[in-house]
This record gives structure tokens, sequence and C-alpha cells, in this order.
């Protein structure tokens, strides 16, 4: 094809001109090229995080819209705003607000569920010859002013700290507890054990300091803190008594299997909250099975007494709170499930959730937004870009009118001297876009992580920010807002155990739900974004410029007459 | 045999008339000399037997068929060759890639090497050295520049060649040697059309046309 040779010719007798438009689309195509591979790698990332993340999904209850419901209907009688039923609302959260096993176990048929385990956490007191850890004497802080108290802490595996308000219910009517009993139904729910972060703990021989209870036992078998071991001076095999915190004649005998060790709640953190049973040391792990036991003891002796103080009624029994989780083989089920509910008969005032989830999409925020501002520099880029190449190729074309004229006067038709003209702008464009390609391949993961480190850094900063406005209130003040910052923020992946999850990135969540909305832990990192979807799109961008200044140009020659440009040379 | 014939022709840009009324024979075989004063329209014409431009009135026919009708690309490309007043050559290519250009253009059959071949062969026989062969035409004396039109013209063996003034810039000597290629060509049956000031190519001619200049 002499249209080809004679492109070729045209490249290698115009270096001058050919350099600079190629020197203009490399600019064009190393920023495209860098836009493209960000908007990769935000996929690449969700896409290889969620093949491999384990998605957990919890049913709580909806305190807003369940007032929403108690509220009468307004407007009807005049400016009469009905007032709320504040009788009812708390009846219906001391029967209703969590949902029973058993409709737990109904929803847990949906097809898309792949397992479920639940939690059971109840308070207790020390009974004889066992006292909780705290380094300060038994602190006055009335425990029914906090709602983060108590067992909506580390054992309910991952329990958003939404629920927290829940979590401390159990304390409503009682006094404050010392210990919080956890009781698991399989070794699945046991997710700090299945993740590493907590484990039977070695003595200085190395030799495990007994083992976890048997999974679904009914036995009274349960495994504690090494601080608590040790602040009692309990070994393995030994028996600690727990009483009921309403009603400290109740007393139940319970064998230690199991000396456990947590990583993840080292430090006293957990101190400032007031109730020692929040304190992670004071937490006694064991089968659901043997608790329920437990309870229903406890339910059996049951009597209604009335608090001196504000003269309302309860129940001795020992109060406890049912935490389900439903495991999902893929996050897609996840969102069946939440459609499958609803049909299964689950009310509106309770709400789907997945804290795994939630945790993923929050560690991408950086790299969404991160995305979108690739998509919109992508966009303009290739709109400017673009507009600049149809220019220089009007140029092109204009300045080579005479050659053009000769060409269509020796015969070869317009439509080829258009072929050959938008041969050289690809071939131009097409050795600018793969030296583009390289360059930006080569460069996309350093500047998207700069960028990336830059996006946290803002996204931590204003997280933090809206931290400070919202936290102290909740978290007990200066002490914390101290915390948020340095010690959270700090927390990625890599400084965790559970730096081996596939982001690398969720080391921190487990505080992040504790307290709710606290500082998240974001994707700072990624490790490529080239690939092959990259290429084609550059590709595709290439033939996209060619097309759009070949079409100009092919404009032009067609309104070229030959006659006219050989009999006017100038 | 006629192969070109001008019927009644009539041509003019805007309100100047150049052709009037102009009814020319041109036969295989023959060389034809069309004269006339600096701007009577001899280059004109050339542009319409050329096909380059189109007449106001009148038909041009190509053996028997009127080129209006006809491809006008291929009519270019393969049966006319013409040598430009102004050569119009590609001056970033060497002499040798404009006459191969024009080769390919007319589809002319063979592999690049026998082509490169054919065309330095017309080279050298207009006169051009192998070495001002693969100079770049912009590096070319004038007179070096019309040969490579000349060459050019011929690589694609048209039946018409037009020449307009092919001689203007060459010595006597040189104008000799093309007059003898010309009239080589008209003995293989082709037609040859110049346009000359020159006395001397005019006498070399069969036939002369005088083109008059209006007012
Ligand atoms: N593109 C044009 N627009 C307007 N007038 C033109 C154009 N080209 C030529 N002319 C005019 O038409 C007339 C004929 O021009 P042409 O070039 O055919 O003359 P010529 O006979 O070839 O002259 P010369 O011997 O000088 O080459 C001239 O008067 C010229 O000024
Ligand atoms: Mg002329």
């Amino acid at each position: 094809m002499y249209i080809i040779k004679n492109a070729l010719r045209c490249i290698g007798r115009g270096k001058g001109r050919n350099i600079l438009i190629g020197i203009i689309v490399l600019v064009i195509a190393v920023s495209a090229c860098l836009g493209l591979s960000i908007r990769q790698a935000a996929v690449t990332a969700k896409e290889e995080t969620l093949s491999t993340l384990s998605v957990t999904a919890t049913i709580s209850f909806d305190r807003q819209s369940a007032m929403q419901g108690m509220r009468p209907p307004s407007g009807g009688e005049g400016g009469d705003r009905g007032s709320f039923d504040k009788d009812s609302f708390a009846q219906m959260m001391g029967q209703s607000s969590s949902l029973t096993l058993e409709q737990y176990e109904t929803y847990a048929a949906a097809d898309s569920v792949s397992g479920f385990y639940y939690t059971l956490t109840a308070s207790f007191n020390g009974g004889e010859g066992l006292d909780p850890v705290s380094n300060e004497s038994v602190s006055d802080t009335d425990a029914t002013d906090s709602d983060t108290s108590g067992s909506s802490g580390r054992p309910s595996g991952g329990f958003p700290g939404g629920m927290g308000g829940f979590g401390g219910f159990s304390q409503i009517m009682g006094s404050q507890s010392d210990f919080s009993v956890v009781g698991y139904s399989t070794q699945a729910a046991m997710t700090a054990f299945v993740d590493g972060t907590a484990s039977i703990a070695q003595d200085e021989n190395g030799a495990s300091m007994g083992r976890v209870f048997a999974e679904g036992t009914d036995q009274m078998e349960c495994i504690i803190t090494q601080e608590l071991a040790t602040y009692n001076d309990v070994a393995v095999g030994d028996t600690i008594l727990l009483a009921n915190p309403n009603s400290e004649e109740e007393t139940y005998t319970l064998t230690v299997v199991g000396i456990y060790t947590d990583s993840s709640a080292n430090e006293n953190s957990f101190s400032m909250m007031g109730s020692t049973s929040g304190d992670p040391a004071n937490q006694i792990y064991m089968s659901a099975a043997a608790l329920q036991k437990v309870l229903d003891a406890s339910a059996e002796v049951s009597e209604t007494v009335t608090d001196e103080d504000t003269g309302r009624e309860f129940e001795t029994k020992l109060n406890s709170t049912l935490s389900g989780t439903y495991v999902f083989a893929t996050a897609d089920d996840y969102y069946l499930f939440e459609n499958e509910v609803r049909e299964l008969g689950l009310e509106e005032t309770y709400t789907v959730s997945s804290p795994d989830l939630t945790a993923f999409e929050n560690s991408l925020a950086p790299l969404n937004t991160l995305s979108t501002t690739a998509g919109t520099f992508l966009t303009v880029i290739l709109i400017i870009g673009g507009i600049i190449l149809v220019v220089l190729n009007i140029f092109n074309v204009r300045e080579r009118k005479y050659e053009i004229g000769v060409l269509t006067a020796m015969g070869m038709k317009k439509g080829k001297v258009a072929a050959q003209f938008m041969t050289e702008i690809f071939v131009i464009t097409l050795v600018a876009v793969v030296l583009g390609v390289v360059l930006g391949g080569v460069s996309a993961v350093p500047v998207t992580n700069a960028l990336l480190e830059g996006q946290s850094t803002s996204s931590q900063a204003q997280s933090d920010r809206i931290d400070a406005a919202f936290g102290e209130g909740g978290f007990g003040g200066g002490d914390f807002s101290g915390f948020g910052g340095g010690g959270f923020g700090g927390m990625p992946g890599g400084g965790m155990p559970g730096g081996d999850r596939p982001s690398g990135g969720f080391g921190g969540d487990m505080f992040a739900d504790i307290f709710g909305q606290g500082a998240a832990d974001y994707i700072t990192e990624i490790d490529s974004a080239m690939n092959l979807t990259v290429v084609w799109q550059m590709l595709g961008i290439a033939i996209l410029l060619t097309l759009l200044s070949g079409a100009v140009s092919m404009l032009f020659i067609m309104r070229y007459e030959p006659l006219r440009i050989l009999s006017n040379r100038d | 045999m006629s192969v070109l014939t001008l019927e009644n022709i009539c041509f003019s840009y805007g309100k100047t008339v150049v052709l009037n009324n102009v009814s020319f024979n041109f036969e295989k075989g023959m060389i034809y000399c069309i004269t006339g004063k600096s701007g009577a329209g001899k280059t004109t014409l050339l542009s319409i037997l050329s096909g380059l431009a189109a007449p106001d009135s009148g038909r041009i026919l190509y053996e028997g068929e009127d080129i209006a009708k006809l491809d006008k690309y291929k009519f270019r490309s393969k049966y006319i060759g013409v040598i430009f007043q102004s050569f119009n050559l590609i001056t970033k290519f060497t002499a040798l890639e404009n006459v191969r250009l024009s080769m390919d253009i007319a589809g002319v059959k063979g592999s690049g090497k026998s082509k490169d071949k054919k065309a330095l062969e017309l080279l050298r026989s207009v006169g051009l050295s192998e070495e001002e062969a693969n100079r770049r035409v912009l590096l070319l004396s004038g007179g070096q520049q019309q040969r490579v039109a000349i060459a050019r013209a011929l690589s694609y063996e048209a039946e018409v060649l037009l020449a307009d003034e092919p001689t203007g810039n060459l010595d006597g000597e040189t104008q000799d040697e093309i007059m003898a290629i010309f009239r080589e060509l008209a003995d293989r049956g082709k037609c040859v059309i110049l346009v000359s000031h020159s006395p001397e190519v005019a006498r070399q001619c069969d036939t002369c046309y005088q083109l008059l200049k209006h007012k």
C-alpha cells in the first residue's frame, strides 16, 4: 500500500512538526493513562477485596423508625401535636428491640445465607473470690448514663456502634455490673479468635494455658483473660463464681478451661467508660448453649421487686442481649439477603446492615474520591487534548495544501489523500500513546499512592474534625479526642496483626465499630494500577483522537480543489 | 485516429473570458503545439484537457467519450500525463520518489524494485544522474525540476502527454534531447500536446494551434 509508505515518508520528512504533535499527544496520553489507571485501581481494589471479603450482616432495631411509627398521626386535630407515648415505647423497647433466636433462625433460612452464628451477652457480678480487674477503686459513674458501656464492646464480634444503645440496656434495670459474659454459638462466632487477635495464652514454658470450651457445649465451662486470671489468682481447672447483679444470692459456678489474651484489647483503654464490665479484661467467654442454661435457670427463680430509688418495678432474672450474625459467601448475597428477609416478614422497624461492607466501603472512600477526580481530570484532558489536536491538524493540513493539490492533480483520490493524512496522525498518536502508556504505567502506582496518601490524610483530618465535634459527649471528653487523632489514626493495616486481610487496611475497623463513627481505616496503598483494560482504553483513546482530528483534516481535504491550489501559489 | 477532441469550449474566470468557442482535435502519433501570447489561456486550456477544470460549455471527448462522464481521478492518473508549467512536484520528496508516487497512484504493475528501476531509467533519460535522482526536489535547479516533472509525466505511459512550456528552463541541447523523447513517444502511438513560445519547438511539432488573446 503506497498510502502507508507515503504516510511514513511524510512523517519522516516533517520531523519537527511531528515531534511537536507527538509531544502534545504524549502529555495527553500520560495524563489520560494516569486517570484511567487510577479509575482502574479503584475498580480492581474493590473487586479484589470484595472477592475475598467475608461478608457478615446483622439485623438491628431501628429506633428512629420505631419512634416514627409510635407518633400518633398529627394534623388531624389542627394544631394539636399528639404527644409521644413514652410508656408504650419503653414497653416495646423492652420486648421487641432485639430479635429472638427463633426469628434470627427464620431469616438464616434465606437462600443467600451461607452461615449463621450468634452471641449471647449477659452481665454478672463477681461472686465469692472473683473481683473484676480495675485500675481504680470502683467508680461511682452512673452506668445508665452511658450508652456505650457494657456489652456493646468487643465480644459482639463486629456489632456496629449504632447498636451500642441497646447493649447497655440490660443495665438500665439493674445496677452496674462487674463482668460481661459472652456466649458464642459456634467457633465462627468468636471472630477475635478467628482473625487471630485473640488466642489462648501461653505460660512461661510456652505451653498453652488450657483450651477453648467445646463448641456448642452446655457444660459450665468458660475462658477468662490472662489479666483476670492473674488478678484473682485463678488457674486452668479452677472454678469461678458469678452472681446475678439483681440478686446477689443467685450464683453460678463456672469451670475455667482456658485463659486467653486479646492483643487488640491491651492497655486500659476501656476503663474510662465507667463500667468494669466494659473492660476487655473482664470479659468471660463461654458457649451460648451453656449461657442459655444459666439464663433459663435464672428466669425460673426470678421475682418482681421494686427499685427503691426510682420506684420502678423490675424482674430479677438475668438480662441478656442476643446478637445474630449472618455470613455470606459474597457481597451480592448480602444484597439479596436484604430483600429476602423482608419477604420472610422482617418488619420495617429493623434494619439489615453489614459492618464489614460498611467498613470496606469506608475504606474505599479516598480511592473513590480520587477515582471521581481522576474521571473529571480525564474528561478535561481529553476535551482540551482533542481541541489542541484538532487545531494542530488544521494547521498541518493548511500548511500542506500545496502537497494535497499536487497529489489530487496527479489523480490520487481525495479519500486516499485523507487516508494518508489519517495514517500519519494515527502513527504519531500511536507512538506517543505507547510511550505514554509506558511512562504512565511506570508512574501510575507511585502517583496514585502519593495522591491517595494526600486524600486519606484529608479524609482522616475531616473525620477527626467530625470526631472532635461530636465526640466529646459520647466518649468522655478530652481523654478521647487525644486518642482519636493519634492513636487510632495511626493504626492502618500493617501495624495490626489483622494485616493479612485483603485490603491490608481493616486493622482498625474494630475501633470504628466500637465507637460507631470512629476513625475509619482507609486503603492507603494500591500495588497495581495498569492492566490490559487500561491499555485497551488507551488504544481506544488513540483511535478516538485520530478519528476526531482525522475527520477535521478530511473536511479540509474534501474542500480543496487542486486547480485553485496549484494556480495560486503563495 | 483522434484521441482527444475539444468541442466548442468556452471558459471564463468570472467576467474574464479566456476561451471562447475553442474546437481542437488531437490524434495519436502526433505532436501538437499550442501557441499564443502570454495570458492567452494556454495553461487554462491544458487544465481543461487534463480534467482539472471543467469548461463552462462544450465537451471534451477522450477516445470518443465525454470526460465529464469518466472517473476524473482515473483519467488524470492513467490516461493523461501532465508536465505543469510550475512543475507541481512534492518538494520534500526526492526526484525518484516523485516519479514512483505517480506510478503508484496510476497503479503501474510490477514489483517495487522494477518500478524503481524504471523510474531511475526515465530520470536518466531526461539527463539526471542517480545522485540527483535521489536528491530532494527542493535542492534541484529549476531545469532539473522540470526534467523530474517530465520523467514523472512519462512514467505511467499515458496515452496523452500534456506539457506546459516543458523546455522553458532548459538549454538548447537538453531541449533537443527532450524533443527527441517526445518524438519517440509519438512514434509509439502516443499523442503529445505542447505549449511553447519557442519557434524552434513549434517547428519540430506536427500541428500548431494558435490561441488568440481576448480583450
Ligand atoms: N485563477 C484565476 N483567476 C482569475 N483569472 C485567472 C486565473 N488563472 C488565470 N487567469 C487569467 O486567465 C488568463 C489566462 O491565463 P493562463 O494562465 O491560461 O495564460 P497562459 O496563456 O498560460 O499565459 P502564459 O503564457 O503567461 O503562461 C490570464 O489573463 C490570467 O490572468
Ligand atoms: Mg501558462
